[in-house]
């Protein structure tokens, strides 16, 4: 089917300050079809996306929509050309409801005043096929992140657009929504939508698009029909970090000892953490997988003494310990990689050796004057063994990738006695190659030096690959412990769902 | 299936119905009214609810303004001296013996406000200076202009200025005016134009974009919205509010004076927190602001009332100020914003 | 990009970019200078100039409290540091009476006093989690309403002692005495704040909160800190305020405040916190300080000090503030 092509980019450039996000952008969107966006991060496809929907500017290159020449200077521009992109949620404003939040920026009057009926109405109309359950009323801070995602998709739909770019969409997503937004999308596809899809996961792609365009390094580097070529996971991979050899996804299990490192018991009367007692051997990798938002984030929060709503209580190398505050976890060797790197566990504007040395100061025997010389020499041999890219231990963290940047949060602890090594989600939104490092790196970590990794990862596929035991969370509870072969997709969503 | 959006049951629980900040608002206030009530013997007479009605609406009005730029998401730490400036502008451009001057004086006064509010909007708005800090250096910046103008408190009001505050001081009005005068003061006028005004605002465009920007300003500018002229708006209606103060001020008392307004400045903030508006912005109502001025007034009638010596008013005041903002502060900072 | 590679400090980023802000300041203050000298006389005598240095020194020392509540985050500001001062000097007068003897005791007092404002600040900012601003502001209302009770219409009597006004109000051959505390104050700011835990914690506070307090640091104490730091130190201003007036009077330390917060923003530090350069402060003090001296000569007086305050202010917030904005 070769429909009418809607919009054609080419050669599009993007500098940011003195980072090149875009070299040689190219992309082309046909009427009905769903084009799929991959690549890794900082490969300009996001970039590329929100050159189309008008949030940036671009500095070179031609944007053709129907046919006509087009600059966007901002994205109510291209709204109003029908050209509409999906946020991950940051373009909903808490304190207004569902309807308000829909119409917002496009309000219709009524003589003098707003039109709240027909806001309402239409507002109905677009949840009835996608959260039919949803009441508008509602303030949208009350939403779990899933409903404020559709809310997104609403608001982006409601004015029908010809052309509407979703910008990783599922990932707050449970598996039934996802479903949902793919049927609602083909139903769009059938009334002549065009539609661009970008997602990290692969089969979500290989699943709902038409075609694929794969981005590295700023610019496109293979465009890929699936009807008339066919899905081949291995070779897309291999466009997308343009290695030759395959990604292996090997699962190794590994030997791990018997020796208990760490008991742990939680309890409370906390909203989204109940009871919660495992143990975690020496030289594990204990994953906690299950549905999003079960408590997994909340569980690795009050191992390391942040989450104050639980009591918990451990037991490592058989010392009895009350984790109430940060500071009891980290004098102990148990030691937090928080979720978003970039609000919890760097300062920004702050080097790589300000941020690296930070944690150690509020030890409690730390002398009053910093030894900048040793701690100059250690964080620069950190920075050597984790090879992260930068000019000087003296560069602000904010001018580094977000793969860097989260190997300058784990290189915080490097220097420390640890214990055990919690990780909320650590590969979110880090491109492949640096997942890949940073995995490698942990679990040498953990075989070597003995140490227990509990790790939280919204991506199944990581629990599946690095993890030795997987706990599945589910309301705040532990539902099921898989091991050994039983760590593979179908087990994971049948135990997430309470089917097994 | 899986995901079961919860119903808001919080408001099903009493302690969750306490925990909105309206409600507590609201309970406080009523709280003072009564006590007040009590204290005063004459509380319920007209001339006493006049009296206090005169008293409060300085507040009320500055506080219903500064309500509305927190909602915004700013904040003004300029209001008194702004009021003191419009006092002072309408008091040397108003010459006593020509009464069309007081027209002028209005005209101009109300141009200045515009002027005043479009600055504080641009620092705010479009320049994105946290608004704590460009008001504060603003405010020394109407502060300046006023001592310009009257270096000491003085200036000249043409006698019909007084209508804006008690219709039978002014010579020569009709009897029928003087007599509805009586039981609707003018600064009751006052308050219902400010209510007015916010009313016909909060249904347009620009009211619920108020709201939006000062809940989230990038979502609010990634929907198409101009935020940095929303913010203009917010600290031009403000101004407005301000300049109706400062009509009802001069109305009573005659003359400009550069530093009357700055001790209500703190009071208008305090105001609108224990109205239970978040300072955090986008959130609550502006009527609220108004309850909160009413119930502020109320717990200075009971300090007055209690007998306590002058010079320690400003000490029980700043006291009192801070258990204010403590209370509803701490119950709405116990929920935090996404 | 590079692999990894260290360089000499000097050569990174972060110091380009401290220093850029202090040249900037330190041109303005050249060309104020210029101005100054071109068209009035006397304008660039050395006693105008140490005149100017020394008036500069209170605001600069009353600048380093803001400097250090605004470093710590959260908003940050400190309104009480005036009355703070004010109200030492009204306490302390009395007991010092002119002598030297009871001075120590004076400086207990202001230490006393200045550690309960401090707490009282702090407390109510970090662990009530008020606003900093209308905080300060109350215990300023509070402070004021205070000293006006205690004087209730008698005057305040009490003079310094001996030794207070040497150190704040005379001089040595050319230079204020007030200098060489502000030199003092200096290192010892310096060297705490750039080479000592306290310093970078207190950065890193500023910085990001949450990043702080995963890394096991106790965000409320340290902010609480700060404020009682502020508050001891405006205290012990008000000794040195009370040396160079000779007397304690009501508004002594009210028309401080603003040039602190001004001195702040002019010297380059921001006011979201997690950095400051003390240097920048001192000259963004001098440059309040000569931009006064210049109103003042063209007979402006203080409508046109507090305006001019204003203007500048909001000039140089202006030009930082499009420095920052990223659309």
């Amino acid at each position: 089917m070769n429909s009418v092509v809607v919009l054609e980019a080419k050669g599009i450039k993007k500098h940011f300050g003195g980072v090149i996000a875009l070299s040689n952008g190219n992309l082309q969107c046909r009427k009905g079809r769903i084009t799929g966006l991959l690549g890794a991060n900082g490969s300009g496809k996001s970039t590329l996306s929100k050159i189309i929907a008008g949030v940036y500017r671009a500095d070179g290159g031609e944007m053709r929509y129907n046919g006509k020449v087009v600059h966007y200077r901002n994205p109510h521009e291209a709204r109003r050309d029908g050209i509409a992109l999906v946020f991950q949620n940051l373009s909903l404003v808490p304190d207004l409801t569902v309807w308000q939040n829909i119409v917002l920026g496009v309000e219709k009057n009524r003589g003098l005043f707003l039109d709240n009926q027909s806001a309402k109405e239409l507002s109905r109309k677009i949840l009835q096929q996608l959260l039919p359950d949803l009441d508008i009323n509602r303030k949208v801070h009350e939403l779990s992140p899933g409903e404020m995602q559709i809310v997104e998709i609403a608001k982006a739909i409601s004015e029908n657009p010809q052309l509407l770019i979703l910008d990783e969409p599922t990932a707050a997503l449970e598996q039934t929504q996802v479903k949902n937004l793919f049927d609602y999308m083909r139903n769009l596809a059938q009334q002549g939508v065009a539609m661009i899809f970008t997602s990290h996961r692969l089969w979500e792609v290989m699943e709902i698009c038409d075609d694929v365009t794969i981005f590295r390094n700023g610019e496109d580097v293979a465009t890929i029909d699936f009807e008339k070529e066919g899905k081949d996971p291995e070779k897309i991979v291999s466009y997308i970090t343009g290695e030759v050899k395959k990604s292996t996804i090997q699962v190794q299990r590994r030997e791990v000892s018997d020796e208990v490192l760490l008991k742990v018991n939680i309890t409370g009367k906390d909203k989204v953490l109940k009871d919660v007692s495992f143990e975690l051997r020496k030289g594990e990798i204990l994953g906690i997988g299950g549905l999003a938002g079960q408590g997994q984030q909340e569980l690795i929060y009050a191992l390391s003494g942040s989450y104050p709503g639980v009591r918990c209580e451990v037991e490592l190398n058989g010392r009895k310990l009350r984790l109430s505050r940060p500071a009891d976890a980290i004098q102990n060797g148990i030691l937090l990689v928080p979720g978003d790197r970039q609000r919890e566990g760097l300062s920004l504007e702050h080097s790589i050796y300000n941020n690296m040395i930070f944690p150690k100061l509020g030890l409690r025997r730390h002398p009053l004057f910093i030894p900048e010389a040793q701690y100059c020499q250690e964080c620069e041999q950190i920075a050597r063994l984790l090879s992260i890219k930068a000019p000087g231990i003296d560069a602000p963290v904010n001018t580094l990738s977000g793969g860097n940047q989260q190997k300058v949060v784990v290189g915080k602890w490097l220097s420390f006695d640890i214990k055990v090594l919690l990780l909320a989600d650590p590969a979110k939104g880090v491109d492949v190659g640096a997942k890949r490092d940073l995995y490698e790196y942990i679990v040498n970590l953990a075989k070597e030096k003995k140490i227990g990794v509990i790790l939280y990862a919204s991506d199944n596929e990581e629990l599946i690959q690095y993890t030795d035991r997987l706990l599945i969370m589910y309301e705040g509870r532990i539902v099921a412990t898989l091991t050994g072969a039983d760590i593979n997709d179908d087990m994971i969503t049948a135990t997430s769902m309470r089917v097994r | 299936m899986n995901e079961v959006s919860k119903t808001g049951n919080v408001f099903y629980t009493f302690k969750g119905l306490l925990l909105k900040p309206e409600v507590s608002s609201f309970l406080i206030f009523i709280i003072m009214f009564v006590i007040t009530a009590t204290l005063q013997e004459s509380f319920f007479t007209v001339k006493s609810i006049v009296r206090n009605i005169n008293a409060f609406t300085p507040l009320i009005l500055l506080a219903m303004g500064q309500a509305v730029v927190i909602v915004a998401g700013g904040l003004d730490l300029s209001s008194g001296a702004a009021l003191s400036l419009f006092t002072c502008v309408l008091t040397t451009v108003m010459k006593r013996n020509d009464p069309v001057t007081g027209i002028y004086a209005i005209l101009v006064t109300f141009a200045v406000a515009i002027l005043v509010g479009m600055v504080n909007g641009v620092g705010i708005g479009y320049l994105r200076i946290p608004p704590v800090i460009v008001t504060f250096a603003t405010s020394y910046m109407w502060l300046g202009i006023a001592l310009f103008l009257r270096p000491t408190p003085g200036g000249e009001s043409v006698d019909w200025f007084r209508a804006f505050y008690k219709i039978d001081a002014v010579a020569g009005a009709p009897a029928v005016l003087k007599t509805i005068g009586t039981f609707i003061p003018p600064a009751l006028v006052l308050l219902i134009i400010g209510c007015l005004l916010w009313f016909i605002i909060s249904k347009t465009r620009t009211g619920r974009y108020i709201y939006a920007v000062g809940s989230n300003i990038e979502s609010a500018y990634v929907s198409g919205i101009d935020t940095a002229r929303t913010q203009m708006l917010a600290c031009i209606i403000n101004s407005v509010f301000i300049f109706l103060a400062a009509l009802f001020f001069v109305g009573q008392n005659q003359s400009g004076d550069a530093r009357m307004g700055g001790p209500l400045t703190l009071k208008s903030i305090a105001a609108v927190v224990v109205g239970g508006i978040s300072l955090t912005g986008g959130r609550g109502s502006v009527y609220f602001a108004l309850l909160g001025a009413l119930t502020l007034s109320f717990v200075n009638k009971i300090i007055f009332f209690a007998n306590i010596p002058n010079a320690y008013q400003t000490l029980v005041s700043g006291i009192i100020i801070i258990v204010a903002i403590a209370g509803p502060a701490y119950v709405m900072f116990s929920k935090p914003k996404q | 990009m590079n692999t990894v590679m260290s360089r000499p400090k000097f050569l990174s980023f972060r110091i380009y970019e401290k220093y850029k802000k202090i040249v900037v300041v330190f041109i303005l203050i050249v060309l104020l200078f210029v101005f100054g000298a071109t068209t009035l006389p006397n304008f660039l005598s050395v006693e105008q100039v140490f005149m100017t240095i020394k008036l500069a020194s209170f605001t600069a020392l009353f600048a380093l409290c803001q400097m250090i509540v605004i470093a710590g985050g959260g908003s940050g500001l400190d309104l009480s540091v005036g009355y703070t001062a004010t109200i030492t000097a009204v306490l302390t007068a009395s007991i010092m009476d002119g002598k030297n003897e009871p001075l120590l005791l004076a400086v207990l007092i202001a230490l006393a006093l200045g550690v309960m404002i401090g707490l009282a600040n702090g407390v109510l900012t970090s662990y009530l989690k008020l606003p900093p601003l209308v905080v300060t502001l109350a215990i300023a209302d509070i402070l004021q309403g205070i000293v006006n009770a205690y004087v209730a219409g008698k005057a305040i009597t009490g003079r310094p002692s001996p030794i207070l006004v040497t150190i704040a109000a005379k001089f040595t051959g050319k230079f204020p005495n007030i200098l060489f505390v502000l030199i003092l104050v200096t290192s010892i700011t310096m060297i705490i704040l750039n080479k000592t835990k306290w310093g970078q914690i207190l950065f890193g506070v500023g910085a990001n909160e949450r990043t702080a307090y995963l890394s096991g640091i106790n965000v409320k104490k340290v902010r609480c800190i700060a404020f009682t730091v502020s508050g001891v130190l405006s205290s012990l201003m008000g000794l040195l305020l009370l040396g160079n007036m000779g007397i304690a009077f009501k508004d002594m330390g009210s028309n401080y405040v603003l040039p602190s917060i001004a001195a702040v923003v002019i010297g380059g530090v921001s006011l979201a916190g997690g950095e400051g350069n003390y240097l920048g402060v001192i000259l963004g003090a001098i440059f309040l300080q000569t931009l006064t001296n210049l109103l003042i000569a063209f007979g402006l007086g203080d409508a046109g000090k507090w305006l001019g305050f204003g203007i500048i202010l909001f000039a140089m917030l202006s030009a930082y503030a499009s420095n920052r904005r990223s659309r």
